[in-house]
């Protein structure tokens, strides 16, 4: 049972990192970016050229050389969704809510197939992987790398929590997710705030990316897609726009697809992780920790 | 996924297309393109983007080795070979539209089919333009369940697969065996058979999805029913991870995989440590063929690198074709399946080549490889 609990809290963190990226841009602009998958792979692809430029190294320092280079992925990772902002959504933003959806479909496709072009179709195996001696907690088996990467994701987890709700940037960004016109008025620079927020969810998905790719080692152009569709499955769980509960609805699907395997078997798992989630939608169509929408003219 | 809709209207494009073509230009030019000159073009089928994009080039450059050897000796019957290849992405739907295109571009023999699940909607494809399909790698027993005229597989069919397995795990004196696939034709194929012929020995049959990172769920299942062995029945990139994620998980006991998850990746993928003592069941590899080296020295010197899975198969396709075409006088599709069903004794890699009534090889030629030093070696030839 613990072991059960355990599996689903670690992919789960996955997904809440990933999901984070959705949920605040969607709280922020109202768009859905289906291109935030891909910044997860572009991380995973970041770190795994990082690594290769690091040149060879001992597992000895594997674990801070990695924190190093999760690091400098984050970097990047953001400034390529600052990119992605500029460019694919940023001249839409008056344009209708579909058009915008579409741009951010061909974004998905442009990441997608550009890395392919770049980086060939062939899977890419992380020089670096974390294996690490399993320990036995409650009867469950982790291991200390697992507990490091769910411990990275926590923190920062909390941290952009805490940024969102303590910091005078913080304040814009909920400013400008109220009312964006009137947020200009009073003197936010919308446009920047808004790259900021790319920056952060994309740094966030980046992370996530080159933990991935250290803890399970294989890589591919495609591997944005599922766990974006399922990061944006937790975000609507959670309450799409709200922080908080975006991370329990990752840590939620991840333990519903754990359970569900167990219960009725590997392939009943997704019908009933996401019949629950349907159920759970109709009584409470906000989600989790959403709030009522209101209506304003 | 996504791409779905878009990509099933290209192929429904194409589609129509094709039958506009069929009424006038095809049928009509049919007699033409049988008798007459020009190079007579061989179809291929591949990978060469998605998942399983590594396969591709091996067996696109053996094939085109073979076309290039028969073109060196005088063509057939005075015409040259020529390859056309096209992409599958190993999914349906684009292998639809690229067997679509392989047919309006003339081709009047299919050598081609490495997935199963890809390899299965082009059957009727190929078959509406009476071309016949030489398959060198996809074997599901699907494909031949339809007892369609044009399909020869010479790849040995999931059936015979799950008897090697069988017969390698009996020898191995394993109690409890877990099966895992991916759902997906190829691999369920192989499960269904396996468990037929083991009976209660399988202790779970577990069912993953393909193209995830994480099978720890999957595998504290399989694990709760404490297997001696695991059968995995899938393709190489789920086949590392899921051997990796076992021995993390305190597995001791044997791993094999079937014919697709044979491939350097898989043990680069789960880890050297991990891979080290894998087994699989797979047909003749350019590794375990004997008398081959003049071949592998050729496929080397030409595209310098070395052969890989479905290499062998491939090249023999191509050869098979051929000998086809020469016997039937022409690309005529009707004569050219007669003549490969009144084949007999063709020399292959996988040994002298007759055809079952069912179109499938009389003997599979399956054996068990294992994962040494991070590569497929012969462990047991089964014989």
């Amino acid at each position: 049972m613990t072991q059960l609990v355990w599996n689903g809290l670690f992919v789960g963190s996955f997904y809440a990192l990933v999901a984070l990226g959705y949920s605040m841009v969607y709280g922020i602009i109202k768009l859905l970016n289906f291109a935030h998958g891909d910044l997860y792979m572009l991380g995973a692809f970041t770190g795994f050229a990082v690594l290769g430029a690091a040149g060879g190294v001992t597992s000895a320092a594997a674990l801070p050389l990695l924190l190093a280079v999760l690091l400098a992925t984050m970097v990047i990772t953001g400034l390529a969704g600052v990119v992605l902002e500029r460019v694919a959504y940023r001249p839409l933003r008056g344009a209708p809510r579909l058009s915008l959806l579409i741009t951010a479909v061909g974004a998905s496709f442009a990441l997608e197939y550009g890395t392919r072009a770049v980086a060939g179709a062939d899977p890419r195996v992380y020089p670096v992987r974390l294996g690490g001696t399993p320990l036995e907690v409650l009867g469950a088996r982790l291991t200390l790398q697992q507990l490091v990467l769910t411990a990275v994701a926590v923190v920062l987890m909390i941290g952009l929590n805490l940024l969102v709700t303590r910091t005078r940037e913080g304040r814009a960004m909920r400013a400008i997710a109220l009312d964006p016109r009137t947020s200009a008025l009073m003197g936010v620079d919308v446009n920047a705030v808004i790259s900021r927020t790319f920056f952060l969810g994309s740094a966030l998905a980046g992370a996530a990316g080159v933990m991935a790719g250290a803890y399970y080692g294989k890589i591919d152009f495609l591997m944005g897609f599922l766990i974006g569709l399922k990061a944006f499955t937790a975000a609507v769980i959670g309450g799409i726009g709200n922080i908080p509960g975006t991370m329990l609805g990752g840590l939620l699907l991840g333990l519903l697809e754990s359970f569900g395997t167990f219960w009725l078997g590997g392939e009943w798992r997704d019908v009933f992780a996401f019949g629950v989630l349907i159920l759970f939608l109709t009584v409470r169509p906000t989600g989790l920790l959403g709030e009522r929408v209101t209506e304003r003219v | 996924m996504r791409a779905t809709p878009l990509k099933s209207l290209a192929s429904l494009t194409l589609a129509v297309l094709l039958l506009a073509g069929c009424g006038q230009g095809l049928l009509g030019g049919g007699d033409e393109a049988a008798t007459g000159e020009g190079p007579i073009v061989l179809g291929m089928l591949i990978p060469q983007s998605g998942s399983e994009a590594a396969i591709g080039p091996y067996m696109s450059n053996a094939a085109q080795l073979a076309v290039d050897e028969i073109n060196a000796k005088g063509g057939v019957l005075g015409r040259t070979l020529q390859l056309k290849t096209a992409d599958d992405a190993c999914d349906p739907q684009s292998a639809s539209a690229a067997a679509n295109k392989l047919v309006t571009e003339g081709v009047h023999v299919s050598v081609g089919g490495y997935c199963s699940g890809a390899t299965l909607p082009t059957l009727p494809i190929f078959g509406r333009a009476n071309i016949p399909m030489i398959i060198p790698a996809a074997n599901s027993q699907e494909l031949v369940d339809q007892k369609l005229k044009h399909v020869f597989l010479i790849n040995g069919t999931g059936s015979q697969q799950a008897e090697a397995a069988q017969k390698w795990i009996a020898k191995q004196g394993a109690k409890s065996v877990a099966l895992m696939h991916d759902n997906t034709s190829y691999s369920k194929d192989i499960a269904v058979r396996a468990q037929g012929l083991l009976g209660d020995q399988v202790v779970i049959t577990e069912a993953v999805t393909p193209k995830e990172s994480d099978y720890s769920a999957n595998i504290t299942n399989v694990l709760a029913k404490k297997p001696d062995f695991v059968y995995w029945t899938g393709y190489f990139q789920e086949g590392g991870l899921i051997a990796r994620q076992l021995r993390q998980a305190g597995y001791e006991g044997a791993i094999m995989v079937a014919d697709g998850a044979v491939s350097p990746k898989l043990a680069e993928i789960a880890g050297d440590e991990a891979a080290e003592g894998v087994y699989a069941t797979m047909t003749q590899t350019p590794e375990t063929l004997r008398g081959a080296e003049n071949w592998i020295a050729a496929y080397k010197k030409k595209y310098n690198a070395d052969p890989g899975p479905y290499s062998n198969q491939s090249y023999d396709a191509v050869r098979l074709a051929a000998e086809a075409i020469a016997k039937a006088g022409g690309t005529d599709g009707t004569k050219i399946i007669a003549a490969l069903e009144a084949v007999d004794g063709f020399p292959m890699f996988s040994g002298p080549l007759r055809f079952t009534p069912e179109h499938t090889l009389a003997n599979g030629g399956f054996q068990i490889l294992v994962v040494k030093d991070g590569a497929f070696t012969l462990q047991d030839p089964l014989q």
